[in-house]
């Protein structure tokens, strides 16, 4: 038996999940999107559906029909409505969240929800930014409430009588109360959606609601959130169930019967590139040269920095790459590409650079001067200097794309990626780049992402799966980059280099606060920045701080290292809001008051004060603590939403025990509150574990940790008990995917220096060189 | 060609090189994605998979190893999300990006099977989650 063939189809078809008691229950759409997995919720039993390698599963669907309603809303004949969307689910919840914003709108119950995975176009967006619900907010419940408003619409089209207040949408069903005689007739949505779809109804919801200027669309009205159903309730994710049987399928998960297997062998120097391309070992497929991406770009360098090994499996490929000798010549940079060089250039930059201004506005030249006045003239003068070092995304989900190039003769006819991917169109315009295609015959599927936190928005692994396939004409691809590849590869969170000095009166007023900032900026590696510019990712969590700072500058210095960066859960918000907080907290010492009554006599933003006072009053516990434990608290504001950490610590031999952790968040309007439960008891952990451990080191180029058992980790049994509270709000919503990340660390640095025999922190991690222990 | 048990099924599989980790044997030649890859090392524990009610790691299990043994993997629990541990998990909505959940839920019903009760159990599952869970997964552990 061929080594790509599975000898159970049946199986084949139990292991992506779409194997039932209840083949009656099952709800799968056909039509063009079919080439998706679809989740679906029918009576409680949930059903994975992948398509990628489904001919059979096609076969076996039932033959319905689908109507398009709009660009969010599919309805097909047996009643079925399947919301597209155009994100990417990587634990964050919005593939959910997303659909109750559909749902409220469009009048159908939870439960008659199916999600679907919208191929990449018009509906996908770049999933980054904690911005899918804080952007979608409207535009979403308008998508719904517009298909809504066209079903009704048909039904005026039916009866003749277009007096909307005769009409009532309901769990998928609109109902005409005839007023002669109060006679009510019932349609379903199936019976509605064709006419729904047509001009005439177009025309009629036009009519009826007439676009508001400079909007053309119809301005159909929102439901009041005095009587939402749907949104604010903590609904059962759609994708959970596929969650727990192995069915839902990640980009690792995709697999055809003619699949061949790659693996990624970079060069392990940053900067490095092929010198000549290693013979076929015996037992491959072939050998790949694959060029370094350019991330100014969806464009290919002209630069060989890795092959790729392809092989009947993964194992084998990995195994034949191991083995593979192959000569790299390296750049002239490579030993400044080196930690200690770094952190000796960012400490020149402070000392002797010249600073871009992120905060005030229109600041004179002398603002350094006359901030450094206003801290000489203080009664205290304290100051910190503070380091952070690059961290690996390390997703549970190593990076991994499938591709497929059709050729005719010499010539690439399509393309198609199955990516675990947070910038779908991203990923068009990278296989457009490679394959010099147009989009329109490029289809691009998002998985499921076992974990993003911003690495999966870059293009670098789907460039060289798409490469790979041009060298492979007709054959599915998949290219899998081993643990190793995946942390001494990565984009890494910049390191970063901070000094604050500030000035106190005699009251523990702060008179001075003068805030620099030495980090790499990401967006620089993109595209150039203008001149002058600063990059708002670098500096934020150092401004628009909610404390009354007395004469304040912000100052950042960017480092030109060679390290690649990237977006790391919350970006620089990870980073200033450590130093930030743990500043506030050495001031509060310095002014004799504990971290929550200094907070309250100089904060000046009345959200950040509401989170402050219920942490306050939730974290009650920590005023009796067992004897050797002590408490932190710090609050901070990331892309809108406001969080308040308190953590209870206590010293080990050898380390640091975070026994508990009080979480309020204010991130306004609620769509689930499971869901900003579930992502700030993860934050959390995630804040912690880069706060204790996670860093990577660079000798001479060559990433130092290139596994957890070099970049520690918290296990469920070090994990501290989490309380989440929610602060009630009417105001827009906000995210929360990572605003729960950047108060942690200086919470638990703040309780540390609190402890008896504590010690104040200044370094992240607090533990580096800590060793993960096997199972 | 070798013949491996798997969720009582038999499967033939063609497998030359009978070092091959049990985990790429179930994932890139009999496509059973659900055991998940994560370092390849015993560390992390998303490979966790059952060989004859034990908890081990495929990354690092020789299949020759596995012939004639009986091997559970995550699609064998039940065929409706029925089994205690996949209902816990959802009634406490555990799962977040999910990837590292199948090996938690193997080792939590390898914990179990092994006659493990309650905060027991907790102590026995040390896999890694890297978006979080833990607090959710210890609430549905007490449950079980």
């Amino acid at each position: 038996m061929n080594a790509n063939t599975p000898p159970h189809l049946g199986d084949r078809d139990h292991a992506h999940g779409h194997s039932c008691e209840n083949h009656a229950q099952e709800k799968i759409t056909s039509g063009v999107n079919r080439r998706d997995f679809i989740v679906s919720l029918a009576g409680g039993l949930s059903i994975g559906f992948f398509l990628g390698g489904g001919e059979r599963a096609e076969a076996q669907a039932p033959a319905i029909l689908e109507t398009q309603v709009n660009a969010y809303v599919k309805i097909g004949t047996d009643g079925t409505v399947t919301l597209l969307y155009g994100g990417s689910e990587m634990g964050q919840g919005t593939m959910s969240g997303l659909a109750q914003l559909l749902a409220e709108e469009l009048m159908i119950e939870w439960d008659q929800v199916t999600v679907e995975q919208a191929l990449a176009g018009k509906v996908s967006y770049l999933t980054g930014g904690s911005g899918a619900i804080k952007g979608r907010y409207l535009p979403l419940r308008t998508a719904g409430a517009t298909a809504r408003e066209l079903l009704v619409a048909a039904a005026m089209i039916t009866t003749g009588d277009n007096v909307r207040a005769n009409y009532a949408a309901n769990a998928g069903a609109v109902t005409y109360t005839r007023p002669a005689d109060g006679a009510k007739l019932t349609w379903g949505y199936a019976d509605l959606a064709a006419t729904a779809a047509g001009a005439a109804a177009q025309a009629l919801l036009l009519a009826l609601y007439p676009p508001v200027a400079p909007a053309t669309t119809a301005n159909v009205p929102l439901t009041n959130p005095a009587n939402f159903r749907i949104i604010g309730k903590p609904v059962e994710r759609l994708d959970l169930p596929l969650k727990v049987n192995g069915s839902a399928i990640y980009g690792i998960d995709v697999w055809f019967p003619d699949m061949v297997f790659g693996v990624i062998k970079h060069c392990p120097t940053f900067g490095g590139v092929l010198t000549k391309m290693p013979a076929k070992p015996s037992g491959a497929i072939a050998v790949v040269p694959v060029k370094a991406y350019d991330n100014r770009g969806a464009v290919v360098k002209d630069s060989i920095n890795a092959v790729a090994v392809v092989a009947t499996n993964t194992w084998a490929a990995k195994k034949l790459a191991s083995s593979l000798k192959v000569s790299w010549t390296l750049p002239a940079s490579t030993t400044t590409i080196d930690s200690a060089g770094i952190t000796a250039l960012a400490q020149r930059l402070l000392a002797t650079g010249t600073p871009l201004i992120a905060e005030p506005a229109a600041a004179p030249a002398d603002i350094d001067a006359q901030v450094n006045a206003a801290i000489a003239g203080a009664a205290q003068k304290v100051s910190g200097v503070f380091t952070l070092p690059y961290v690996a995304h390390a997703t549970m989900e190593v990076l991994n794309c499938t591709a497929k190039v059709t050729f005719s003769g010499s010539t690439p006819t399509a393309c198609e990626v199955w990516a675990p991917n947070q910038a779908a169109n991203s990923v068009v315009a990278t296989a457009t780049a490679i394959t010099g295609l147009p989009a329109t015959a490029i289809i691009v599927h998002t998985t499921f992402l076992g974990g993003g936190l911003g690495r999966k928005i870059e293009q670098d692994y789907v460039s060289q799966a798409i490469q790979v396939a041009m060298a492979l004409p007709g054959k599915p691809v998949k290219l899998t980059w081993m643990r190793e590849e995946d942390f001494g590869h990565d984009n890494y969170r910049p390191m970063a280099l901070a000094t604050v000095n500030a000035g106190l009166d005699a009251a523990g007023n702060i008179v001075g606060w003068n805030y620099k900032v030495a980090t790499p900026s990401i967006t620089a590696q993109r595209r150039p920045l203008a001149a002058g510019a600063v990059d708002s990712q670098a500096i934020e969590g150092a401004i628009k701080l909610p404390y009354n700072l007395g004469a304040k500058v912000t100052q950042w210095f960017p480092v030109p290292a060679g390290i690649p960066v990237g977006y790391w859960r919350s970006v620089g918000c990870s980073l200033n809001t450590f130093v930030s907080e743990s500043m506030i907290d050495i001031l509060a010492k310095a002014a004799g008051l504990d971290g929550f009554a200094y907070r309250y006599k100089i904060i000046t933003d009345a959200r950040a004060l509401a989170v402050l006072q219920k942490a306050d009053e939730v974290s009650q516990w920590r005023k009796s603590l067992p004897a050797g434990h002590a408490w932190g608290v710090a609050i901070s504001q990331a892309f809108g939403t406001w969080v308040c950490e308190v953590a209870e610590v206590s010293e080990t031999a050898t380390s640091l025990r975070v026994h508990r952790v009080a979480c309020v968040v204010d991130c306004g309007t609620v769509v689930n509150p499971d869901s900003v439960e579930a992502q700030m008891q993860g934050g959390i952990i995630h804040g912690l574990n880069a706060a204790m451990w996670s860093q990577t080191t660079f000798v001479k180029g060559v990433a130092q940790q290139t596994n957890f058992n070099k970049n520690r980790m918290m296990r469920i049994g070090e994990s501290p008990a989490i309380s989440v509270t929610i602060i009630p709000s009417t105001l827009p919503p906000t995210g929360t995917g990572e605003p729960g990340v950047p108060p942690i660390a200086p919470a638990v640095a703040n309780a540390w220096a609190a402890l008896p025999v504590g010690k104040r922190p200044y370094s992240l991690p607090f533990f580096p060189g800590a060793k993960m222990g096997g199972l | 060609m070798i013949t491996l048990n798997i969720n009582g099924q038999n499967y033939q599989a063609n497998v030359t090189n009978g070092s091959t980790p049990l985990l790429w044997v179930l994932r890139d030649i009999l496509g059973l994605t659900g055991t998940k890859y994560g370092c390849g090392i015993e560390i992390c524990g998303a490979c966790t998979v059952l060989i004859d009610g034990q908890r081990e790691h495929a990354c690092v299990f020789d299949v020759s190893s596995a012939i004639g043994k009986k091997i559970t993997t995550i699609e064998g629990l039940s065929d409706d999300n029925s089994h205690p541990v996949q209902k816990a998990w959802l009634k406490c909505q555990v799962p977040q990006c999910g990837y590292c959940q199948s090996g938690m839920i193997m080792s939590t019903v390898g914990a179990v099977n092994a006659g493990h009760h309650g905060s027991e159990i907790a102590s026995e599952v040390k896999n890694l989650c890297v978006c979080g869970t833990y607090e959710r997964v210890k609430k549905a552990i007490a449950t079980l």
